[in-house]
């Protein structure tokens, strides 16, 4: 399992889901994905990502204006059936 | 002897190489000052037209011009590809090995290409607009040819160059089929890995009732994985899919291999910039502009020419011994037409989020006047209505350690 950092602070949307979303194409079943943002549409939009990718949102916190979104991956599949 | 090296003589390249010459012009002609470009390309296309190239059948051949015409006379170009950039020891490499070219100031202006081998089955299967004229050309002979059944668009992967072309190659293919009469028998899907049609909300809104008026299907959040050209199919990371009979995705993009895997570059390979004045990370006699930046904007031409406004006015400064610094505003602007001689622009800075801005005529005339004025741009002709259309945005200046706006009138977009 690995925890990959993404900083997306001072970057306003689309900017956090956009990395979030490069993010996960590099992220295997179990890591856990960390990311920083200071746009406060972080909170709805990684809920709503976390919904339709089947991840798993583990918690948003927030500290001096830093919304830290925390995900575990799980629902890539392991096999490519193509 | 000042050496001033730019590599790529694409849109940025261009604009940072002239802008050196008309800036240093009395130095150059001293012989105090060379400013020498790199670029293995004959051509220099204007990128914007791969769109009307694959869906409306323009002519491929009337949206190119010889690199040379595009560059300053004082500009030496070297009609070679560079195969090393060496910032530590200051020198950079053509194509013949051995020939070393030192620099004291280097810009890097790459842009950046697609890379559909990043993704299993995506270049059997898929063809796109946005490598060169010759491929958006077959894009329109395909849908010539096509008489009715499923396409699908979209984004593969990201980042790519210009953000709002996934969603204007839909609705040019939508304008295309209903002036064909064929509309019909036409089904289109757009998928995305976003959760809305256009990644920032207020164009999305602005898009996502056209999609629904114009029976455009939308794929939400799918994060394409592969696609086997044999059943037709793409298939996300989850495991869900998507069958199509013709494939137009924008691929994922990449750097040139230069700077894929230099040590100035990140993991993926996009060169660190710093975001104001694009010197590149622990060096302050290296800059990087354009598509080839790791910069959290989108990637497109109007971002490349106002950085490499900046970079040319911030080099000529500190040779001629001037303090006054420009600072990049962060200003992106793309047009996305929306069919039937309409168009929106997504505009914003590092510090103004996007806006609604409804599809008009009068934008897409803007727009038009755009791509005509283009080449007289990269000569550096139109720089006043740049400075005029751009105001506040077009660059931040510092006088004496104090950060101000330039003075120029803004024209409301
Ligand atoms: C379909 C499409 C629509 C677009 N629409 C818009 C729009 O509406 N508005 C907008 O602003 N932008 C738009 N763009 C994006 C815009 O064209 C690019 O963002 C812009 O060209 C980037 O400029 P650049 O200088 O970074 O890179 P480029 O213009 O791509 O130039 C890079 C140069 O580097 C050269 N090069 C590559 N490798 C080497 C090497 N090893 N050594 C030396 N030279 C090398 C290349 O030959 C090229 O000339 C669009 C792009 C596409 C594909």
């Amino acid at each position: 399992m690995t925890t990959i950092t993404v900083d997306s602070r001072g970057t306003a949307c689309p900017g956090p889901i956009t990395d979030l979303i490069r993010a996960y194409r590099k992220a295997a079943n179990g890591d856990v994905i960390e990311l920083l943002a200071t746009d406060v549409g972080i909170k709805s939009d990684a809920k709503a990502w976390c919904d339709r990718t089947k991840n798993e949102l583990v918690n948003i916190t927030e500290s001096d204006g830093t919304y830290k979104t925390v995900i575990k991956i799980v629902s890539k599949r392991e096999n490519r059936d193509t | 002897m000042k050496k001033i090296t730019v590599i790529g003589a694409g849109t940025g390249g261009a604009i940072v190489a002239n802008s050196l010459a008309r800036n240093l012009k009395k130095e150059i002609q001293k012989g105090q000052v060379q400013v020498t470009v790199f670029d293995g390309a004959k051509y220099h296309e204007f990128q914007p037209a791969y769109l009307g190239v694959a869906f409306r059948g323009s002519n491929k051949n009337a949206i190119k011009r010889p690199i040379r015409s595009l560059l300053h006379p004082d500009v030496k170009l070297i009609n070679e590809n560079c195969s090393e950039i060496n910032l530590a020891n200051e020198f950079v490499v053509g194509e013949k090995p051995g020939q070393r070219i030192d620099f004291d100031y280097i810009v890097i202006a790459l842009g950046c290409k697609p890379d559909p081998g990043q993704i299993p089955g995506l270049t059997e299967a898929n063809l796109d607009f946005h490598t060169n004229a010759q491929a958006s050309s077959i894009v329109y002979d395909r849908i010539s040819k096509f008489k009715g059944g499923k396409i699908v668009t979209g984004i593969t992967g990201l980042p790519y160059k210009c953000p709002p072309s996934p969603n204007e190659s839909t609705f040019l293919l939508h304008e295309f089929f209903t002036k064909k009469g064929i509309r019909d028998r036409v089904k289109l899907s757009f998928i995305t890995p976003y959760l809305r049609p256009y990644p920032a909300e207020p164009i999305s809104e602005v898009i996502e009732p056209l999609y629904k008026e114009r029976n455009i299907e939308t794929v939400l959040g799918f994060n394409v994985d592969s696609v086997d050209p044999v059943k037709k199919k793409v298939f996300s990371v989850e495991g869900e899919s998507v069958s199509y009979d013709e494939l137009f995705l924008v691929p994922p993009h990449a750097t040139p291999n230069v700077i894929r895997k230099a040590e100035f570059s990140d993991d993926e390979g996009w060169v660190v910039v710093d975001k104001r004045d694009l010197h590149v990370k622990n060096y302050d006699y290296a800059f990087a502009i354009g598509d080839n930046t790791n910069l959290p904007i989108s990637k497109a031409g109007v971002e490349a020419h106002l950085e490499g406004i900046v970079v040319a006015n911030n080099i000529s400064a500190e040779i001629k011994g001037i303090s006054e610094r420009y600072l990049f505003t962060g200003r992106f602007q793309c047009t996305m037409e929306t069919g039937f001689h309409k168009a929106t622009f997504v505009v914003g800075t590092y510090q103004k989020p996007v806006k609604k801005i409804y599809p008009s005529f009068a934008n897409y005339v803007k727009k038009k006047i755009m791509s005509k004025i283009y080449w007289n741009a990269e000569l550096g002709k139109c720089e006043w209505l740049f400075k005029l259309n751009f105001g506040k945005d077009y660059y931040d200046v510092i006088r004496d350690g104090k950060t101000a706006a330039p003075a120029a009138r803004a024209i409301p977009n």
